[in-house]
């Protein structure tokens, strides 16, 4: 069968690459995609653009690791999904808008704003 | 040894709000299949008084319940969310048993003097991981271990994480609780007990071998060692090879034409088929059933069900023949059936069996076009493509009216987030 071709198992001059067979690049793997703690997230407006993240992206959100100033992430805030920018103010964690059209918001749990996960790539279907 | 037992509290419902800040704080309760009975309920949802197989069509137009969200159960983002909390044990345990798609246990041998701490952090990852909170129980049986599991989930104080491994912890305890909270006690079991005078764990522990031997075989004596703390129960890393494979639903409105009913078994023939193909395996044996509602008896009761023995075989086309051979018998006209089912059975390797006098090869081969079609529903979901006779209309097919995103198995439905 065709899809079991791989370069190797040629029939009738033997293949010179039948050890060196690596197959097509698996980009699942590239971003982690099986590790339990990463999540995809679409991406739905405009205000971060000047990061490169365009309406439509596919984010990868991770929910394992500790947050880091200047990282985007995906946060909840009295029952909206947010994209933000994270920043360290006076020790606190604070969300900041994408074109600053928002003031700050304080990341605190007991007023329902929280960090979901921390965004470690983008993809982008169709460029 | 050393087990561990944790489990995910009200872990549809817990999944469900993982991916919906709305959710937070509200009662969430998950339905059963077509949407029937309540089957996962987060705590404020228990303290409304919703009740554990509730009937939700009964309930829910309540005042007090206006608040509650409910769900049709999402059974893709459940099986997902239980592999991302399995995963995640995997680094906290060497061997992790995965007991049910919410409970799964640990093997903790290695971290005898630091368990508090270890299954603490281990608590916490899945929280943050998976956003979905659990309760550890460890001690030196499985038994013990779901024990202490019950108490971690019961007592708040405890925090969610309870140790039994002290001989004396366990002694003042066993003291105290019913015997009907013991794993594998049932509710058939525990009258008995009673009326051999036995209430709570520690007359359980106490009775004479023989005496148990009586009421419970030998699943109470070794019932009986794991509760004194001697382990006979191992872990199993993973599911053995199934005895039997069915595919039954409960239909969204009944069903009282033939023509429908034939249809139904198809789908369920074909579902059952591609299951046993993916696990590799043979059926030698079919069974179909139909029954009409158990508790609407004054339209007419009706139940039947037929079974045949066949040669070995995982044909989807084959498998839809004999059941719809056997739909036939059973079929009578002028009831209306609210459940039918395909049952598999004799199940083995896939080409393994062999029977004297085997026809196999007089068979059309249909295993290009088995594997095309499994290889086609897998890439574009489930049911895609399916034999003509399993019905394209098929509004039969079970309620589902409340059915989440699957946010984390279908691109087209993952969750989505502002710009800010």
């Amino acid at each position: 069968m065709s899809a079991r071709y791989a370069g190797d198992r040629t029939t009738g001059f033997a293949s010179p690459a039948a050890d060196a067979v690596e197959g097509p690049i698996d980009l699942s793997q590239i971003l982690d995609l099986k590790n339990p703690s990463r999540y995809p997230v679409r991406v739905r407006g405009a205000t971060f653009a000047g990061r490169g993240i365009l309406d439509g992206d596919i984010l990868i959100a991770d929910t394992a690791g500790s947050p880091q100033a200047g990282q985007l992430v995906i946060a909840w805030a009295a029952g909206r999904v947010l994209l933000a920018e994270l920043q360290k103010r006076d020790k606190t964690w604070w969300l900041l808008s994408g074109d600053d059209t928002h003031p700050p918001l304080q990341v605190d749990p007991a007023r329902d704003v929280e960090i979901w996960a921390n965004v470690t790539s983008v993809v982008r279907e169709k460029a | 040894m050393l087990y561990g037992l944790i489990d995910c509290n009200s872990f549809y419902c817990s999944c469900q709000r993982a991916f919906d800040p709305d959710l937070k704080h509200r009662p969430v309760v998950v339905l059963s299949n077509n949407d029937g009975c309540a089957i996962a309920r987060t705590a404020e949802a228990k303290q409304l008084g919703i009740k554990m197989g509730e009937a939700w069509h009964l309930v829910r137009h309540e005042r007090k319940l206006s608040d509650v969200r409910w769900f049709s159960s999402n059974y893709p983002l459940y099986a997902d969310m239980s592999r991302r909390v399995y995963q995640v044990l995997l680094d906290y345990s060497p061997r992790v048993e995965p007991y049910s798609i919410d409970e799964m246990f640990l093997d903790l041998s290695g971290f005898s003097n630091t368990l508090h701490a270890h299954c603490g952090a281990m608590r916490q990852a899945v929280q943050q991981i998976t956003k979905v909170p659990t309760c550890v129980g460890w001690g030196p049986t499985k038994t013990i271990a779901k024990l202490a599991n019950g108490l971690a989930k019961d007592r708040p104080e405890l925090e969610g994480l309870c140790d039994l491994t002290d001989p004396q912890t366990r002694q003042r305890f066993y003291r105290n609780v019913s015997v009907g909270e013991v794993w594998g006690v049932g509710r058939r079991l525990l009258p008995k007990l009673h009326y051999a005078g036995i209430r709570t764990i520690e007359q359980f522990v106490e009775a004479k071998p023989a005496h148990i031997r009586k009421i419970m075989a030998v699943t109470g004596l070794r019932l009986q060692a794991e509760l004194q703390g001697e382990s006979c129960i191992q872990i199993s890393e993973i599911a053995e090879a199934r005895k039997g494979m069915a595919c039954t639903r409960s239909f969204g409105r009944p069903i009282t034409t033939y023509e429908e009913m034939h249809e139904a078994i198809t789908g369920f023939a074909t579902r059952a088929a591609e299951k046993l193909r993916a696990e590799g395996l043979d059926a030698a044996h079919i069974a179909v059933f139909i029954q009409t509602n158990r508790h609407k008896r004054d339209d007419g009761w009706y139940a039947n069900q037929f079974s045949i023995s066949c040669e070995p075989t995982n044909d989807t086309f084959t498998i839809c023949r004999h059941a719809s051979r056997l739909l036939k018998q059973i079929w009578l006209k002028g009831y209306r059936y609210a459940k039918a089912g395909v049952m598999l059975n004799d199940l083995a390797p896939h080409g393994q069996q062999s029977t004297l006098f085997s026809m196999a090869s007089a068979k059309p081969d249909h295993e290009t076009l088995l594997a095309a079609m499994d290889g086609i529903n897998q890439k574009f979901g489930s049911g895609t493509l399916f034999p003509l006779s399993a019905g394209i209309k098929r509004d039969w097919k079970p309620r589902q009216a409340m059915l989440s995103a699957r946010y984390t198995t279908r691109l087209e439905e993952i969750m989505e987030a502002q710009t800010w």
